[in-house]
């Protein structure tokens, strides 16, 4: 039974190999020079390198977050470069002008570069290293009046917009990981739904980090305004090798008056090797607000990847009868190590949040849940929901859960859920006295563990994921 | 701690510690000096401790309280026990129930109000008593027992305890060995402004079994300060019920910690009970450290005003086929503050776990306030962990039902009220002291301005 468990967890990671192309990469270690260094390769106003070195100055003043249970040998983030860009220059035209070798790359990946018009609907904003190098489906979005470009472009094309919502939700001062990508950031994606509008299509963006050492500082911005829609799509895949690397990203989501903004990831970057020797350090701020009435933020998430996930997708519920919601499935196995969760800060009346998360721990790896529900003192009428699960498979792993309630208004209702279960020998026992392997019951049995989040993900992510899960525990379970 | 400047509560403190008689055990004077030493090493708990984060002792930090000596008569006795009026109030406390009572005044043992219990196999007497006696057989084992599962490594606040170590009560029950009825230990604050350092060891041999019910009180309205230190241990198929009753008065500080520690098979039920107190906290860790231990632990904590209640508790499942299970209530009106933190530990190998934690709270004021966090770490894989927390006001389908039958709606709320706290009060086991607390919430119960 373990042993099959065993296989399972032991697959090799499906999408480690490194392209070969030349990068463009700035000499490693930080200060005001590097900083200055990458706002003019990227030909910034001044305006944004003020706030990089704003954001870094801050960011001298800080020290380490220690007290997460995640754990990690310090980071030396002089030894890190700080920019890498692609050599092609020139902005291609159409898919024929990519490097092939790149395209060979995605092909791996499942990427579907070729297929996307055939998959209508998805518009791909490929992020390779640190500069965008195709974006497609741009004019159909430009006709419904939608805005969704890598942030770069952004600046130099939307700046009044940028200006005002970057740093908006998650400023420069936020925390120690948001402060040093405020400061160095250079790539991301910018996505402006403007009033009334449904986004015509599902957005969807493939971060890959590819050139070794190289920490990837994205950005992303997301802006709904009034009565807008959208619904945006994250994957992310990256190749094998030994050298650790940070991955430092911010998101930023803002919904005005009935927006509505749902964001979903899938997270499966290398996560080391069976030892717990290399991955990678996912550690990410991601925040939205829910600025008018009636908005409503949606996060999903399958974190299956990386070495340490460390992240809190939260909601800020200003806005009256707004709704904020965090769905997440963590899986880890080996010596990973997740620590996840979500914060939802009710301020506006009648404001409502739900929290499903769904943790999975395998091998000697630690996996937690870590979240806040506060209710401020005007938020009349508050109501959360929370429910946080746990599966354990295998004696050596780790499951956690800390939920911190904060409530200051006697309307609020709060409540929080949490169980932790195992596959059991009587449940494996009863599939195989009905005919059904070891493997597929222990598919089915996660796939029914993890159903109420994956209901949440958009059809192709919720194939994808469903895959992944199988891919990741094949052989864990027995 | 290094810093005793700005901290009046820490400079009267150690005034008061010079002041202590020597004891006459030379072990004792040894270790209060140590432990003395070691809080000078340690800090006091600020809200920058993440156990301290939501409770916030500045406000005791400022005020200075009096240390009685015992050798100082007319401190000893407080202005109390010999005037009747004060005997009267406090023979009002006592349980007709109690098989034994010890009583304690501000702090000291007062032999005359208690009867303490030497029969076969049991010994419940005063601490003072048996760190004076040498010869005492109980002596050596006291000696070797006290401060060993409520550790001094990292908690100033029970290294201060055992720093004025004195007063307090012993509990040893041999080898099958059973109290008739329960044991009272009352602690009664008789004046105000007074800081009492009780400690309490309860020790059960194997299958030995215990009602305990550690009880403070108040006569008066003033200030005061417990820094209050239990240690327990259950041997192999030892069973006690713990009751601990909190209803100092509305200006007093109270700090408690309870540390617990089972065998095989052991048992352990507790309720905690927190009514009174300007700022309340208590902490208590469980561990199971053999085979089948069961440990029961629920709270209440109803307060008003600016009251503080803050309970701390950890449920730590270091062996196999434990099984625990925790209900805490706090119900909070007033500008009250609620505070619960609730941790459950399942070790690597404590397999067949079975655990399970509730807690809910009443809000009955817009300006009341909760934080709560109950943490489940779990290192095994074949166990049945659960938690569930909820935070909300009286239900409304329910008042509706009481209304409906002609209960007028603030009657019905103090009746749902009333009812909330009461399923845990009904858990005692004892008639008289249940009547009593019923009355006491009750009472709080009509007092609260419940918005109709």
């Amino acid at each position: 039974m373990s042993s099959t468990l065993q296989q399972l967890i032991d697959q090799p990671y499906q999408h480690g190999f490194v392209t070969d192309i030349e990068s463009d990469v700035v000499a490693r270690g930080l200060n005001e020079d590097v900083i200055r260094l990458i706002s003019s390769k990227k030909d910034e106003p001044e305006w944004l390198l003020e706030f990089r070195l704003a954001a870094y100055r801050h960011w001298l003043t800080m020290t380490l977050p220690e007290w997460s249970t995640v754990d990690y040998p310090a980071i030396d983030f002089q030894a890190i470069s700080y920019y890498a860009a692609p050599k092609a220059k020139k902005k291609l035209a159409s898919m024929d002008e990519v490097d092939p070798e790149l395209l060979r790359t995605f092909e791996k990946l499942g990427v579907p570069i070729h297929e996307q018009k055939a998959l209508a609907g998805v518009a791909v904003d490929v992020i390779f290293d640190s500069v965008s190098v195709t974006t497609t489906y741009k004019k159909r979005l430009a006709e419904a009046g939608v805005i969704f470009c890598s942030l770069s472009e952004a600046v130099h094309e939307h700046p009044e917009l940028v200006r005002r919502y970057l740093g908006s939700v998650v400023g420069a001062n936020d925390n120690y990981y948001a402060a040093l990508n405020s400061a160095v950031f250079t790539e991301g994606s910018f996505c402006f739904i403007p009033r009334g509008v449904k986004c015509p299509m599902e957005l969807s963006t493939y971060f890959r980090i590819n050139t070794q050492e190289s920490g990837q500082f994205e950005r992303t911005l997301i802006v709904a305004e009034e009565g807008a829609d959208v619904s945006y799509l994250e994957g992310c895949t990256a190749p094998q090798f030994d050298t650790n690397q940070l991955h430092a990203a911010v998101v930023e989501l803002v919904a005005l008056e009935r927006a509505s903004i749902k964001y979903s990831t899938v997270q499966n970057w290398y996560a080391g090797d069976a030892n717990g020797v290399g991955g990678i350090y996912n550690f990410v701020t991601k925040r939205g607000v829910c600025k008018g009435a009636y908005s409503r933020i949606s996060w999903t998430q399958v974190e299956t990847g990386s070495a340490i996930t460390w992240k809190y997708p939260s909601c800020v519920l200003e806005g009256d009868h707004s709704v904020g919601e965090f769905y997440s499935v963590a899986l880890t196995n080996h010596h990973q190590q997740a620590d996840t969760g979500t914060k939802m800060i009710h301020l506006g009346r009648n404001t409502r949040s739900t929290i499903i998360s769904k943790g999975i721990s395998a091998g000697q790896s630690k996996n937690s849940y870590r979240g806040l529900v506060q209710v401020g003192p005007k938020a009349e009428g508050a109501r959360n929901y929370s429910q946080c699960d746990s599966m354990l498979i295998g004696d050596r792993c780790a499951a956690s859960t800390f939920p911190y309630l904060r409530v200051m208004n006697e309307s609020a209702r709060v409540e929080h859920e949490a169980t932790t279960s195992k596959i059991g020998a009587d449940q494996l026992f009863y599939f195989a006295s009905r005919g059904v392997d070891n493997e597929s019951a222990v598919s089915m049995i996660i796939n029914g563990f993890v159903k109420d989040v994956f209901t949440q993900l958009p059809m192709e992510f919720a194939v994808e994921a469903s895959k992944l899960l199988g891919l990741k525990l094949e052989g864990s379970v027995g | 701690m290094k810093a005793t400047s700005g901290n009046p509560w820490l400079e009267s403190l150690l005034a008061g510690h010079e002041g202590l008689p020597t004891a006459s055990a030379s072990w004792v004077d040894v270790r209060r000096r140590g432990a003395l030493e070691q809080a000078h090493a340690l800090a006091l708990p600020t809200r920058t401790d993440e156990a301290w984060r939501f409770t916030d002792l500045s406000s005791l930090y400022r005020m200075a309280f009096k240390v009685l000596g015992q050798s100082d008569p007319a401190g000893v006795r407080s202005v109390s026990a010999d005037t009747p009026a004060v005997m009267g109030r406090i023979a009002a406390h006592q349980l007709p129930e109690a098989a034994h009572r010890l009583v304690f005044v501000d702090g000291i043992y007062e032999p005359g109000l208690s009867t303490a219990c030497v029969a076969e196999g049991i010994r419940v007497c005063s601490l003072a008593d048996v760190l004076a006696a040498a010869a005492d057989p109980l002596h050596e084992r006291v000696q070797g027992t006290l401060g060993r599962i409520a550790g001094t490594d990292d908690d100033a606040l029970a290294t201060l305890n055992m720093a004025f170590l004195q007063q307090g009560a012993v509990v040893s029950l041999e080898r099958h060995a059973q109290l008739t009825g329960p044991l009272h230990l009352l602690f009664v604050s008789a004046q105000a402004d007074i800081a009492a350092h009780p400690r309490v060891l309860v020790m059960l041999d194997a299958h030995a079994q215990a009602h305990i019910v550690e009880d403070h009180v108040s006569l008066h309205a003033g200030a005061g300060c417990v820094n209050a230190v239990t240690e327990i241990l259950l041997g192999a198929g030892a069973s006690l019920r713990h009751a601990r009753i909190q209803r100092d008065s509305g200006a007093a500080f109270h700090i408690a910690r309870c540390a617990v520690e089972l065998q095989r098979d052991a048992r352990y039920e507790s309720v905690a009970i927190a009514l009174g107190a300007r700022l309340s906290r208590l902490d208590l860790d469980v561990h199971l450290r053999g085979e089948g231990a069961h440990a029961s632990v629920d709270g209440l904590a109803m307060i008003a005003g600016g009251q503080l209640a803050d309970t701390h508790t950890l449920i730590d499942h270091a062996c196999a086929h434990g099984t625990s299970r925790q209900t805490h209530k706090v119900i909070l009106a007033g500008n009250a503050q609620g505070v619960f933190n609730g941790r459950i530990l399942v070790r690597p190998g404590a397999q067949q776990t079975d655990s399970s934690q509730q807690s809910r709270t009443l809000l009955l004021s817009d300006r009341a306030r909760i934080d709560a966090k109950p943490q489940l770490e779990i290192f095994a894989d074949d166990v049945k962990c659960a938690h569930g927390a909820t935070v909300g006001q009286i239900e409304a389908d329910e008042l509706f039902y009481l209304v409906s039958r002609g209960i007028a709606p603030p009657a019905a709320r103090r009746l749902l009220t009333f009812g909330f706290a009461a399923d845990l009060i009904n858990r005692l086991g004892i008639a008289s002291l249940e009547q009593r607390l019923r009355e006491l919430v009750l009472e709080q119960t009509e007092s609260l301005r419940i918005p109709a």
